[in-house]
């Protein structure tokens, strides 16, 4: 997929792509099949080459009730280090031709805690993406690999 | 994690215990435990996760970690 912004919207902005983030399929269907409500969400994303992983706003772990599977140590750059849960969930890309995610690993931080981005996209994702940053064009473009 | 949560700390009481052990056998794999059962290890989190929801039961907390000898420190910048 391509996004064209324009040079300026991508240096204020920054790459992003919109997202939909849920429990896992597997939750999801199983849960539907005995009458449980499971929450999907649509998002924006900032594509963060500098995360080692996936992060998400806190909040959007407790609207979707994800399922937490771990903890994790997370360092910012400012060298604030905590204890972090993380949650298994279904990212999807809509509008794309991107493939999604069934069941991923993603981290409730309060780090972005901002009205811009509710999701940092890392490597975690982006290791099976290949991804061009079209500076001058104010492009992005994002394919499976 | 706040000293107040005690999610998944069973589990994770149940990993340290075994982490030297799974070092050897099942170095970088993803291990399951559910309370105190370790119920399996895969190679990826997806088949790992199945694993798990099917062991605890839809809503059930479980553990799904990767086997290495420390524990990573991810860097968000």
């Amino acid at each position: 997929m391509k996004c064209r912004l324009n040079p300026s919207k991508l240096i204020l902005e920054g790459p992003h792509i919109e997202i939909l983030i849920s429990t896992t399929r597997l939750e999801f269907e199983e849960g539907r099949s005995i009458g449980l409500e499971y929450r999907e969400l649509r998002v924006r994303a900032l594509i963060d080459t500098g995360a080692s992983l996936t992060v998400i706003n806190p909040q959007i772990a407790s609207t979707c009730k994800l399922l937490q599977t771990d903890w994790n140590r997370i360092t910012t750059v400012g060298g604030t280090a905590g204890n972090y849960p993380a949650y298994a969930a279904a990212i999807s890309f809509p509008g794309t031709d991107l493939s999604g995610f069934d069941a991923m690993r993603v981290v409730a931080c309060p780090i972005i805690e901002q009205p811009f981005f509710s999701c940092l996209i890392g490597r975690d994702i982006l290791r099976k993406w290949y991804f061009a940053y079209d500076g001058p064009n104010g492009e992005i473009e994002i394919q499976d690999r | 994690m706040s000293t107040e949560d005690k999610t998944l700390q069973e589990e994770l009481r149940v990993f340290e215990q075994h982490r030297q052990e799974w070092l050897r056998s099942n170095p970088g794999e993803f291990v399951v435990i559910v309370g105190s059962k370790v119920v399996g290890f895969h190679a990826d989190y997806e088949s790992a996760f199945k694993e798990g929801l099917s062991t605890a039961g839809l809503g059930k907390n479980f553990l799904l970690k990767q086997v290495w000898a420390e524990e990573p420190v991810y860097l968000i910048l």
